[in-house]
């Protein structure tokens, strides 16, 4: 990335600008699609900080996810007068002692251990959810209403969804230009140097346990904020957040967009949630169409979604220039 | 100081089998000592000790006065020793820009931050290429590490072990692999790169071993049958017995 500095940004402001004209362009039903469509970017960008860049498979995200949704339901429903801004750092903060607590309890497991603990943590956090009723109301899930943004001087009407819409653009877009800064700072390429030589780590005195724990915890607390904001968004939360499906749901978005790239599990999210409304409009059975396309991402295009865009434009633009970005990137991680 | 790393009757059985029984050895600071022996010696598992990777079933390693034997690889990095590995050890993904990085931003207290950038800090970009200059692999220094010839590799090898400027350094068989010319070219290299560092190497090629080092040990079956100048060594019968009459 030395050579073109100001291309990712160039590439994240010309993204937003064109997201902020889209409530002037696109039907309500598809600005609520974009929503979440951001929501979800945010949650596989954090899967993917475990999975792509460090190799940590998790079977488990979906527990900060839920934590961080039922944070903001519970949390308006029980304390009176609690503001927008307050009740997002209620969830970041409950999704980041869950993250630090489990990333305790897990961090001396490697690989298909780590990945079964993990399996198993979510499901008691969905049994939790699914019996504690008085608290997450069980299979009824919780109703809230969204608080209005207060900006001190004036407060913004959320009931809006235009005004939901660029609230969550501005904050969750920022969160995840954030990560992608992450990427290239000391504790991202920590990260990346773990998934490819953890022992020699050790041996340049990383203490690679404290390493996997703060990206667990960090990892937790974005996933945490983007069920947060799937609370906010849909006015409502039931223990699917919090279950092993939104778990898979993470994970096809992942791998359909692309683990190899920052942008991959954005575009992942992109189709993933695009192709369940589609889907879910034409038929019952849209689990199933979704499940042949993952099953035939993973047989022909392991790479996802990002390599294949990355395939047409070499077709394109031509090799040269493609493997000339390759070598000029020396191995970094896009 | 006389005992700056003194290896204390150390032992370590694998599950029964004894692979050390007893080392006992002191290296001076600055002196460059070479372990040899033959295969299954026990010399890689007495590095693997040294350097934290294994603790020793009996026996202590002070290191300047401390004992050493049971803390962790990270913390004994931080007191100042590094090791190289016989099997290359490096980040294959990562340019060799970045391996290098790796240690010296380390060195720098640089590795969980948050914010900050290692590849924007001037005092370890510099240090950087500096290490990766010595080394020989300025041409190479922004390919992946992985695209590298065998020996151009092993520069690398010795150069991350360098990165976190360890005043005590390890290297394992640094030319294992190599060819004639790859290894004279390293032999200068490593005797440039150490300059007043305290090295222990273990090496199987005599010719490295008596170029290098100072003083020579001689593994054998789990225990030190010898030590002494390059010439003493050369000339002594249970060496010539043990090891040297075989090649």
């Amino acid at each position: 990335m030395k050579t073109v500095k100001a291309g990712p940004y160039l590439t994240a402001a010309g993204l937003f600008a064109l997201m902020a004209a889209a409530p002037f362009v696109i039907k309500p039903y598809h600005l609520n699609m974009l929503t979440e469509i951001i929501i979800f970017a945010l949650y596989a960008v954090s899967y993917n900080l475990l999975l792509g860049y460090a190799g940590l498979l998790s079977f488990g995200h979906a527990m900060f996810f839920g934590m961080g949704a039922f944070s903001v339901a519970v949390g308006l429903i029980h304390i009176p007068g609690l503001g927008l801004g307050e009740v997002i750092l209620l969830a970041l903060a409950v999704a980041t002692l869950t993250g630090l607590a489990a990333g305790l309890l897990l961090l001396r497991h490697k690989g298909s251990y780590f990945a079964l603990l993990t399996l198993a943590f979510n499901a008691l956090f969905y049994a939790v959810a699914t019996k504690w009723h008085e608290i997450t109301g069980g299979d009824d899930g919780l109703s809230i209403t969204r608080p209005d943004l207060n900006l001190g001087f004036t407060s913004l009407p959320m009931a809006s969804l235009e005004n939901f819409y660029y609230f969550t653009l501005v904050v969750v877009g920022l969160i995840i230009l954030f990560c992608w800064y992450f990427t290239k700072t000391a504790m991202g390429q920590s990260v990346l140097m773990m998934r490819e030589n953890e022992e020699r780590m050790k041996f340049l005195g990383y203490n690679t346990n404290v390493n996997r724990l703060i990206l667990f915890t960090f990892t937790g607390a974005l996933a945490g904020v983007a069920g947060a904001f799937y609370t906010l968004h849909f006015q409502f939360c039931s223990q699917s957040a919090i279950s092993i499906d939104m778990t898979t749901t993470v994970l096809l978005m992942t791998f359909v967009g692309g683990t190899g790239t920052f942008m991959g599990p954005v575009l992942g999210a992109f189709v993933f949630i695009i192709l369940q409304n589609y889907l879910s409009d034409i038929t019952d059975r849209w689990p199933l169409f979704m499940g042949l396309i993952f099953i035939f991402m993973v047989l022909f295009v392991p790479g996802g979604l990002s390599q294949l865009a990355g395939k047409i434009k070499d077709l394109v633009v031509g090799k040269k220039e493609g493997a000339a970005a390759l070598s000029a990137q020396g191995g970094n991680h896009e | 100081m006389s005992e700056y790393l003194k290896i204390d009757d150390i032992h370590k059985d694998f599950s029964g089998l004894k692979v050390l029984t007893g080392i006992n050895l002191t290296i001076a600071q600055r002196e460059r000592h070479a372990v040899i022996g033959p295969n299954g010696a026990g010399k890689t598992t007495l590095f693997n000790i040294i350097s934290g990777k294994f603790r020793p079933s009996r026996g202590a390693i002070l290191f300047k006065g401390t004992d050493i034997s049971r803390k962790p690889p990270h913390v004994l990095n931080r007191h100042g020793l590094s090791r190289s590995f016989q099997i290359t050890n490096i980040f294959q993904d990562l340019s060799v820009f970045d391996n290098v990085l790796s240690g010296v931003r380390s060195k720098y207290g640089l590795k969980y931050h948050f914010f900050r950038r290692p590849d924007r800090d001037r005092r370890i970009v510099e240090e950087v290429r500096a290490l990766v200059e010595e080394v020989g692999l300025k041409e190479v220094m922004h390919l992946p590490a992985s695209a590298l010839s065998y020996g151009q590799q092993r520069a690398l090898e010795i150069a991350i072990a360098l990165s976190t400027s360890p005043e005590l350094i390890l290297l394992d068989e640094p030319t294992a692999g190599m060819t004639r010319e790859e290894t004279a070219q390293c032999i200068r290299m490593i005797d440039r790169v150490i300059a007043d560092r305290t090295l222990l190497i273990i090496e199987h090629d005599m010719d490295v071993v008596f170029s290098l080092a100072d003083r020579i040990s001689v593994l054998h079956y789990g225990t030190i049958i010898a030590t002494g100048r390059p010439e003493e060594i050369r000339n002594d019968q249970r060496v010539k017995d043990a090891y040297l009459g075989e090649g």
